[in-house]
């Protein structure tokens, strides 16, 4: 039984060595947004708010935009058969920039990001929960209860 | 004035969330890249008609800033390439993770030497102690998901 655990254990460690590159890219995702974030708050500063999330969407949509004629595999074309609900991620998508933009330059990068994520992780929640849009419901354990709590009270502090 | 913007970045992070969902429900039958697109496209839509009607800054300043400013929509590539690598290798959850992590990190780090031209804001106890309840917070969050996740195939 102990030598079990002990094989499992240890693949579990050499399961983690040789994804740990996967993790590190991951993290400079993570890293991509802040300097993405703190870029722009800079940015707004000078050329205006809505100015520099225009810049980003209509950018971005040109970048995306040649990698999609050369790469993409998907159908566009659902876009004329989705449900007009599936449709609303650009809106979002910019009341979310745009919001960022404005708020960065006063609370800083540190604080807008913990309020970001804590939003985020207690929506996603709530979302799950319910199956809301589309998703696998997921019921709200205890953890994640006290994930939320723990997110906000290191939100007050920094605040 | 601070409290008004908090709250703007908690609305930022349930927007994030619900945007997630949205573009989840359809990139599974139209594509990551389409519908990474799609987002792109029609929020430039939007942008486009705000800008012209509500903005108060110049849009020509664009061509003027210095590139580097410029170069963040490539951060916002990047993000996406790395997420879009990342997922299927580790998980959803991982990955979602190792980002919140590395975000919650730069940031820090950005505020505390005023990096990229923003404000400064020194690291002190109370950050380094956020910090650690948000560590903590993630590990619970993934207990929580492991428990859900057995629970659901069990």
């Amino acid at each position: 039984m102990l030598i079990h655990i002990d094989n499992s254990r240890n693949k579990d460690v050499i399961k983690l060595m040789t994804k740990i590159w996967v993790y590190v890219l991951a993290l400079l995702a993570g890293v991509s947004l802040s300097i993405e974030g703190a870029i722009y708050g800079v940015l707004g500063e000078s050329i205006g708010k809505l100015e520099t999330s225009f810049y980003n969407f209509a950018v971005g949509s040109v970048i995306i935009g040649v990698i999609l004629l050369f790469f993409g595999k998907g159908k566009l074309s659902y876009s004329k058969r989705a449900p007009k609900w599936q449709l609303s991620g650009g809106i979002l998508g910019v009341i979310y920039l745009t919001l960022l933009v404005y708020g960065i330059p006063y609370l800083g990068v540190g604080l807008t990001m913990i309020s970001v994520i804590a939003g985020q992780m207690a929506m996603s929640m709530v979302i799950e929960h319910n199956g809301w849009l589309g998703s696998a419901k997921i019921k709200v354990t205890k953890e994640k209860m006290m994930a939320v709590a723990l997110m906000f009270a290191a939100l007050l502090l920094v605040f | 004035m601070t409290i008004i913007l908090l709250a703007g970045a908690l609305i930022c992070g349930i927007l994030l969330s619900a945007q997630s969902s949205v573009n989840g429900a359809f990139s599974r039958e139209a594509g990551t890249f389409e519908s990474t697109f799609l987002t792109l496209l029609t929020g430039a839509m939007f942008l486009l008609i705000a800008v012209l009607f509500f903005g108060k800054g110049d849009i020509a300043g664009v061509l003027d800033a210095p590139k580097w400013q410029l170069s963040a929509v490539w951060f916002g590539v990047g993000f996406l390439f790395l997420t879009i690598f990342a997922v299927p290798k580790i998980g959803v959850i991982a990955a979602s993770i190792s980002t919140v992590v590395g975000q919650l990190g730069a940031g820090i780090v950005i505020d505390h030497f005023g990096f990229f031209g923003g404000a400064q804001i020194t690291f002190d106890w109370q950050r380094g102690l956020a910090i650690v309840l948000m560590l903590i917070a993630l590990r619970l969050i993934y207990v929580g998901n492991r428990k859900s996740q057995t629970a659901k195939d069990g």
